[in-house]
């Protein structure tokens, strides 16, 4: 009762008390499709939206409603949807806010899927995306048109580590009126709490550090509910009678969560991409740890950073906590926890030296993942971008000798031998 | 709907269904530094049962204009005003915690037919503590968030909700910074002023309801109690849960509301 718990607590807590019948005291599994109706009344309840309730579990599902709440309670927001996947998250905000001829301005420094859903596929469907520096507040400012209906950005960008200045986005979105919509995966609610900065809607991969264990894809939109949807010719769909239900305005009957509640009467509906309640046990399962995996994924990130920034085998480091990352100041204000554990560096000998170092370390797992608990590493340009020529990469913004490390929570000792046989391997080769 | 009343844009919510002035009425009060989405459980689940249901935004508060009203007799004429405008015949009022207090002093004036009253988290006295009274006048948003989180029983501490992944807390405080910053310090000196209580809870003539809750720290159980004593024949449930029963246990509390209304058909 008005205990206003602390994030470590609520990270274990919330979304979920025991029930009175069977005092379990993990969240069970509910899997199951659907829910036994007691009256034809509380159907029609349920469907007509008057109350809460389960229906369905492409709509909702007791189990993933723990996740969603848990979320909501970390973020500091008024509701929150959990879904198949971070894409999934992406795609219901886009679907629930825009329509055909509206306009986004995003990052042009974010995740290639991200982008490619913006770039390519959104287009098809007549809603056009500028993409502007993030660290330009001034250019995302000139980029808004009279038709943008949303600014787009990951707080820390993947895989260049640019940081958003999240306050000074906010503040020009709030003057057009417009929603501030993150991508917070790679920071997670642990390291910075974007609504307290002003954004307005979040999106996560929950298959990345929030889950943490790298078992379960997830996404989920967390809704600040601190946005005024109240203008019916900037977003019809929101405030405006919208086909479902009977003519509904969102914003009228729902206010702050007008925008989970259109997503899941609408994009769970239509579209479709619930999360299966036993992947949200196992989300959940990773955030009760959270904070503890957070903070020794930071101790082991400074640790390598160290590492790396003084071995003769390396190019260059990039990490927003290096005071040689040009978003460093930035960093230091809005993520002062520190900066994720993802790092990019290079190691010299270029294309063959970051092929070999791949290939000899052991400890360390070569894939496609991020924010795993375990040490992960990649080198686009052997894998993701191998087809592409250095120059090619290069106005992407990547370089042909670039390592993406994922700072696990193996003893850090461990992981520095690891990379000391990746690097032997380098010299041999550059002999 | 939005209309225009005594010169102010003025919304009413009516629970997705258009107002029908021949069916009875359900009016909700909100409390406050609240609007018409502390209502947002009841007002579609009663509209679409088919009673005519309105749930007004207050001046200053949510999508109204206007300047707040003052007192608590400020806000039952307005409301009185409202009713009468509207052409309503009979009307059933569902206060929360200051609605109640307004509806205590709406059975004293309503020129329309008045069929019920309805007591949800009420009391015939709210005092207000200085510091609270303070505070909504230097810093109406860290006001709110008190409020927010006094108001709620476990349920808010532990983000628990029988609306699939919503925050008691993320909603309440995004509700109450829809209102105009003077709305909450109006709202909390009128209930902090207002002595008449237990005189016009002695007058209630009307069948009447009370629904409070046991863990109840803004309008507290005992007082509650007490006041259900005052009225004659007041039909009386306790829930397991904080203030905002509305949102805390919606469907517990629309149907003993249900079951009473039914009752008087
Ligand atoms: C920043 C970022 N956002 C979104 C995604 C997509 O997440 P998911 O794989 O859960 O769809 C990823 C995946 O790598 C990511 O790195």
């Amino acid at each position: 009762m008005s205990e206003n718990y602390k994030f470590d607590t609520l990270s274990l807590h919330a979304g979920h008390i025991p029930d009175k019948e069977t005092g379990s005291r993990a969240v069970p599994i509910y899997q199951t499709t659907s829910y036994v109706f007691n009256s034809t009344e509380e159907a029609a309840s349920l469907y007509n939206m008057e109350v809460g309730g389960h229906l369905y579990t492409r709509i909702s599902n007791p189990t993933v409603a723990a996740l969603e709440q848990r979320l909501a309670a970390l973020e500091g927001g008024a509701s929150a949807l959990a879904c198949s996947s971070g894409m999934a998250a992406m795609h219901l905000v886009i679907s629930a806010i825009c329509s055909s001829g509206d306009h986004i301005v995003a990052s042009s420094k974010m995740y290639g899927a991200n982008i490619n859903l913006l770039q390519h596929t959104m287009p098809r469907f007549g809603i056009n995306t500028d993409f502007v520096n993030p660290n330009d507040p001034e250019a995302i400012k000139r980029a808004i048109k009279p038709n943008t209906k949303l600014v787009f950005g990951e707080v820390i960008g993947n895989p260049g580590l640019d940081i958003m200045d999240v306050p000074e986005i906010a503040k020009i979105c709030n003057s057009k009126n417009i929603p501030l919509v993150l991508d917070a995966t790679f920071n997670t609610p642990y390291l910075m709490q974007p609504f307290k900065h002003g954004a307005n809607i979040i999106v996560h991969s929950l298959t990345k550090w929030l889950g943490g264990h790298g078992i379960a894809i997830g996404g989920a939109v967390v809704n600040g509910g601190n946005f005024d949807w109240g203008d019916k010719y900037k977003f019809p769909t929101i405030s405006g009678p919208h086909f479902a239900l009977g003519g509904i305005s969102f914003w009228e009957e729902f206010g702050p969560s007008a925008l989970i509640a259109k997503i899941r009467a609408e994009g769970m509906y239509n579209f479709g991409p619930s999360l299966s309640p036993t992947n949200a046990f196992h989300l959940m399962q990773g955030i009760e740890t959270l904070p503890l995996r957070m903070k020794k994924h930071i101790e082991n990130t400074h640790s390598i950073l160290d590492f790396l920034v003084n071995h003769e085998m390396v190019e260059w480091v990039k990490h927003p906590d290096l005071e040689t990352h040009p978003d460093h100041e930035v960093a230091k204000r809005i993520l002062p926890k520190g900066s994720g554990s993802i790092v990019a560096f290079g190691i010299k000998g270029g294309r063959e030296a970051g092929k070999a170092f791949i290939e000899s370390v052991q400890l360390a797992s070569h894939l496609a993942n991020v924010g795993d608990a375990k040490t992960l590493l990649i080198h686009p340009g052997s894998t993701t971008h191998s087809h592409l020529s250095s120059e090619a990469m290069k106005e992407g913004g990547l370089t042909d000798d670039m390592i993406r490390l994922s700072v696990g929570l193996e003893d850090i000792n461990d992981i520095k031998k690891d990379f000391e046989r990746g690097f032997k391997a380098v010299k041999k080769l550059n002999k | 709907m939005i209309i225009n009343f005594k010169g102010a844009k003025t919304y009413i919510g009516t629970g997705g269904k258009s107002l029908d002035i021949n069916k009875m009425t359900l009016c909700f009060l909100h409390g406050s530094g609240q609007n018409h989405l502390s209502f947002i459980q009841q007002a579609r689940f009663f509209a679409y049962k088919g009673y005519s249901v309105i749930v007004p935004d207050m001046p200053a508060h949510g999508f109204s204009d206007g300047n707040p009203c003052k007192s608590i007799k400020e806000n039952a004429k307005w409301i009185n005003d409202l009713l009468v405008d509207l052409k309503l015949k009979d009307v059933v009022v569902i206060g929360h915690s200051q609605g109640c207090l307004v509806a205590l002093e709406l059975n004293r004036i309503l020129k329309s037919s008045l069929e019920a009253l309805i007591f949800v988290a009420g009391s015939n006295e709210i005092p207000v503590n200085q510091f609270l009274l303070d505070l909504s006048k230097e810093n109406p948003q860290k006001a709110s968030q008190m409020m927010v989180t006094w108001g709620h029983g476990i349920d808010g501490d532990m983000s628990i909700n029988k609306w699939p992944g919503h925050s008691h807390y993320g909603e309440g405080n995004n509700i109450m910074c829809m209102n105009k910053p003077t709305a909450l310090r109006y709202d909390l000196q009128s209930c902090n002023d207002y002595s008449d209580g237990i005189d016009a809870a002695n007058i209630i003539k009307v069948p009447a309801l009370a629904v409070l809750a046991k863990n109840d720290q803004m309008t507290p159980l005992k007082s509650g109690l007490k006041f259900v004593e005052l009225i004659k024949n007041c039909e009386t449930h306790i829930l397991d849960c904080g203030h905002f029963l509305p949102s805390e246990r919606p469907m517990e509390l629309n149907s003993i509301i249900n079951s009473f209304l039914s009752k008087l058909k």
